[in-house]
């Protein structure tokens, strides 16, 4: 079914784009996967699919905070928001994913 | 914790919530005409509702509910699953209650572990003068004293009788902080007149009236102001269920104190210890005594582990338990494997449901929860069970009067260790008896070629097993058997069957002067010598088995002057003891019965003549006794008697005349010898005793039955080892019928083929009963070699000369496993030999 052309993300990237997406203050779900898109300039596209559910798991594991606001067109929408937990969260998932994404650079750099 | 939380309060709206965002999420997207693909919504939400789901617990209600539902349908192989395992569970938790009741239980006092027994001197008891001493050292909280082996008199007003009395410190109560059930504890300031009655003496002779408090009852001939009830529960210092019946303040003036006292809070009991030295010290100067009180001190807690640890009877009693929860454990294992025989032939009737259940793609590891489950739910419906027949154990031992002369009641109560331990057994029991099935029958179904396993090697290796546990459990009963067999026939060197023995209490008040005594004893000898079909009539100081007085002291030897360091247990009895008890003697004469010689009389036994006497003839020979100035002539040898056990080993003994001891005890044993029945001549005797002292407490038994203490741990040990032992071989005896009645419905068909081509049927019943015969021979082969090694150590509880390595006792066991397991398989065999070949053909 993945007929994309933007790239599948890995498992758990996700939760660490979206809790870099909520840094700058509360979001809903749609301006998540906008920011992600745009902040990658355009070279990921978030599915709801794995977004929402991505979602339900950091809230059940208190990374982030959930609450029912207005939107910028009056609409009802649900905004999320980074934790304290979150913030802890964050930045280790971002110390893992440096030098994750370190090592494999080095490694595609060479030869074998 | 947070997810938990979560799940439990916000579970209800998460629904309605994921719609409404993803309609929110639609809609943005269609207004700014987002590339994004749609996902499908229906999957979101599933999804969603999966994480907030706890998937295991909701998996596991349905295996329950399941479960519960397919036991419904083999209501057999439920009931008997339950039954075997609530039998293995009942009896344990059963052997456990009493290990917990004797070994680890508390004392009714409030915070039991600042509570400690005090010993100083090397003796348990101490005058009254000492324990003020230590209270007024000020080195403990508190400091009371009790003696808790007094006999009083109680007249009902009616008779009189004796009954079990503590003497106690009057601060007993408060310091102690015991719970009081009516009324209240003695207090300081009462008077000396006051007594708190034991709940089962205040039920059984007072009719359990509430209005008893307040009113006087007679004790020693003197009014006792009731001031309060003890509890039901209630459990004393000593422990072991001891419970005596009235609580008095100390009335005798010659009463010695057990000490206990009330650490201080943070006093560890090695500060208490050093502190108690201390104390001794001082002691030895203010009142010196012909010992030191400084030497032989012990601080012991009252309950608990600490107490096992300080105290080497503990620790034999612990042992014993330990020893029956070991084998009571192996009997659980034969009714757990026995279970697993049941099961495993259930899975593999159920091969067709699981093999379903698989291919529509379950887990294999779900497939085993289930049947796990189901496991459980039986092992829990043993427990339940068990708990039952425990409660009905308990009930029944707290009824049973123990043949003993001591008021004991135990209190087996359900509490949470116990609980505790019952539900931990359930939980091997589950394990053992569902992990293996269960297992096997989900691995069978995933390779269905494997199907034929004609042989069933699995489940014979089961019964084989059990079989081997069983003889193991076996041997331990058939020896305590043997061991009770074997004490029965030693003997205690005295007749038991023909001798009454009465136990008299005289009034302490009025019968302080020795000659007074002395002129009841001559006086009740004469009565009881009228009665019919009496031969022989004795009074004694103690009888063997009740009380064993020993002396350790030097003799000094008139003729050749040596003085002989001698041990020995001593009884003072009148001249007739010899002949009413049926002991020998072997040289000399009784007691003369001029009793204004100077010379004092003594009858030795042999092993006291043996040990001491060897160098020349002992009958006629004079020695000083101590420091005293009298001699004392040896005129008769007698055979030994047992003391205090009936395994013990030949004790020197020395019996001096009872009118010619300075007797200080106003309490006095006579014995009868009867030429009837001695059991009908009791109303007799008392009637007698009465005649000479109307206030005498008064207590008339058998001999027989009053020394029943000798033979309690060999009958006890029989009782509940035999009674384990049988258990374990029936449980064994059902899986080995089990198994052979389901090897032979399964071959059916081919007993069918072998009879149609013309087999014996007597052929076909010796090939079952030799298969029969081949698992019992393999499980009594490995059963001999574990229980060879195994028994050992049960050695220290055995009477001497019952080795547990005896070949008789494994010959004996071997035949039994041997007849009572082809017994079982009598049945199937029959059943084989009478298979119809033409019904077996069109079968399956």
């Amino acid at each position: 079914m993945a007929k994309s052309d933007s790239p599948m993300l890995l498992q758990g990237t996700l939760d660490l784009l979206i809790l870099h997406a909520l840094q700058r203050g509360p979001l809903h779900g749609y301006s998540i996967a906008q920011t992600i898109h745009v902040l990658s300039d355009e070279a990921l596209k978030v599915e709801e699919g794995s977004l929402y559910p991505a979602l339900y798991r950091l809230e059940l594991d208190g990374a982030i905070a959930a609450q029912w606001g207005v939107s910028e067109n009056n609409r009802k929408a649900k905004y999320y928001e980074i934790t304290k937990r979150g913030k802890k969260l964050l930045s280790a998932e971002q110390e893992t994913w440096n030098r994750l994404s370190v090592g494999v650079q080095r490694v595609l750099a060479r030869q074998p | 914790m947070h997810r938990l939380f979560l799940k439990l309060f916000r579970r209800r709206s998460m629904e309605r919530d994921v719609a409404a965002e993803l309609a929110f999420h639609q809609a943005m997207a269609a207004a700014q005409g987002n590339p994004i693909p749609m996902g499908n919504a229906t999957v979101i939400q599933e999804e969603a509702r999966d994480l907030w789901r706890f998937t295991f617990v909701e998996n596991l209600w349905r295996d329950v509910v399941y479960g519960a539902r397919s036991l419904r349908r083999s209501p057999a192989l439920a009931a008997t699953a339950v039954l075997s395992l609530g039998l293995g569970i009942g009896i344990n938790t059963g052997i456990f209650s009493l290990a917990v009741e004797f070994l680890l239980s508390e004392p009714s006092v409030t915070n039991a572990r600042s509570v400690v027994s005090v010993r100083m001197g090397g003796s348990s008891h101490a005058k009254k003068e000492v324990v003020e001493f230590v209270r007024a050292s000020g080195l403990f909280q508190d400091v009371v004293g009790e003696n808790e082996e007094a006999y009083i008199n109680w007249n009902d007003g009616a008779e009189t009788r004796q009954i079990f009395a503590v003497q106690l410190t009057k601060n007993y109560f408060t310091a102690l902080g015991v719970p009081i059930a009516h009324g209240r504890g003695i207090l300081p300031q009462d008077p000396d007149e006051v007594v708190v009655l034991g709940n089962r003496f205040w039920r059984t002779r007072l009719r359990g009236d509430p209005a008893v408090v307040g009113r006087a009852i007679r004790l020693e001939g003197r009014p006792y102001i009731v001031v309060g009830i003890l509890p039901a529960d209630y459990r004393s210092l000593i422990g072991f269920g001891y419970s005596p019946d009235v609580y008095v303040p100390r009335y005798l003036d010659d009463t010695i104190l057990a000490l206990y006292a009330r650490l201080k809070p943070g006093m560890t009991m090695g500060q208490a210890r050093a502190g108690v030295a201390a104390v001794a010290q001082r002691l030895d100067q203010a009142m010196p005594e012909a010992f030191r009180y400084a030497e032989g001190i012990q601080v012991v807690a009252v309950g608990g582990f600490d107490r096992i640890k300080s105290e080497t009877e503990m620790q034999t009693v612990g042992l014993f338990f330990a020893m029956l929860l070991i084998v009571a454990g192996l009997v659980l294992t034969i009714a757990c494997v026995n279970v697993a025989g049941l099961l495993l032939a259930r899975g593999s009737a159920r091969r067709q449901e699981l093999a379903v259940r698989l291919s529509l793609g379950a887990g294999s590891g779900r497939l085993v929860q289930q049947l796990l489950v189901e496991t459980a739910l039986l092992a829990f419906a043993g427990v339940a069970f068990g708990l039952m027949l425990r409660q009905g154990m308990a009930a029944a031992v707290e009824q049973v009067q123990l043949p003993l002369p001591l008021p004991i009641r135990l209190h087996l109560t359900l509490d949470w260790r116990v609980t505790l331990y019952a539900i931990l057994l359930a939980g091997f029991a589950a394990v053992v008896c569902g992990l293996v099935p269960a297992c096997r029958s989900v691995r069978q179904s995933i390779a269905p070629n494997l199907r034929r396993e004609g042989r069933m090697r699995l489940q014979r290796g089961l019964v084989v097993g059990e079989l081997a546990l069983s003889l193991i459990v076996l041997t331990a009963g058939v020896l305590f058997l043997r061991n009770l067999w074997r004490s029965n026939a030693i003997s205690p060197g005295f007749d038991i069957r023909h001798t009454i023995y009465a136990d008299v209490n005289l009034p302490p008040q009025e019968y302080k002067d020795l000659a007074r005594k002395r002129l009841y004893i001559g006086q009740a000898l004469r009565e009881l010598k009228a009665l019919p079909g009496i031969e022989s009539v004795a009074g004694a100081r103690v009888i063997p088995f009740n009380a064993g007085d020993r002396f350790m002291t030097g003799l000094k030897l008139a003729d050749t002057g040596k003085t002989v360091r001698a041990f020995f247990y001593w009884n003072a009895v009148t001249p007739e003891y010899f002949r009413a008890m049926g002991i020998r003697i072997a040289r000399g004469q009784t007691f003369p019965d001029d009793t204004d010689a100077v010379t004092r009389t003594v009858i030795v036994n042999r092993t006291f003549a043996q040990r001491y006497l060897t160098d020349r003839d002992p009958l006629g020979r004079t020695f000083l006794w101590g420091d005293a100035k009298t001699p004392y002539a040896i005129v008769g040898i007698v055979d030994g008697t047992k003391n205090l056990s009936i395994g013990e080993d030949p004790q020197p003994q020395l019996y001096e005349d009872l009118a010619r001891i300075d007797n200080d005890r106003t309490r006095i044993a006579f014995v009868l010898r009867s030429a009837t029945l001695p059991g009908t001549q009791l109303q007799a005797v008392r009637a007698a005793l009465r005649r000479a002292e109307p206030n005498a407490g008064l207590e008339v038994a058998t001999l027989y039955s009053s020394i029943g203490l000798a033979f309690l741990p060999s009958q006890v040990g029989a009782a509940l080892l035999g009674g384990i032992g049988m258990l374990g071989l029936m449980l064994a005896v059902i899986g080995l019928y089990g198994v052979m009645a389901y090897s032979v419905s399964r071959r059916t068909r081919e007993i069918g083929v072998r009879l149609a081509l013309g087999a014996d049927r007597r052929d076909i019943a010796r090939l079952v009963l030799a298969s029969a015969a081949k698992l019992i021979l393999i499980g009594s082969a490995a059963g001999l070699l574990c229980a060879f090694f195994l028994v050992k150590p049960l050695a220290m509880f055995l009477v001497p000369g019952l080795r547990p390595h005896d070949p008789l006792t494994f010959a004996a066991v071997a035949a039994l496993l041997a007849l009572t397991g082809l017994a079982a398989a009598w049945g199937p065999a029959r059943r084989a030999a009478s298979v119809d070949p033409m019904i077996s053909l069109r079968y399956e």
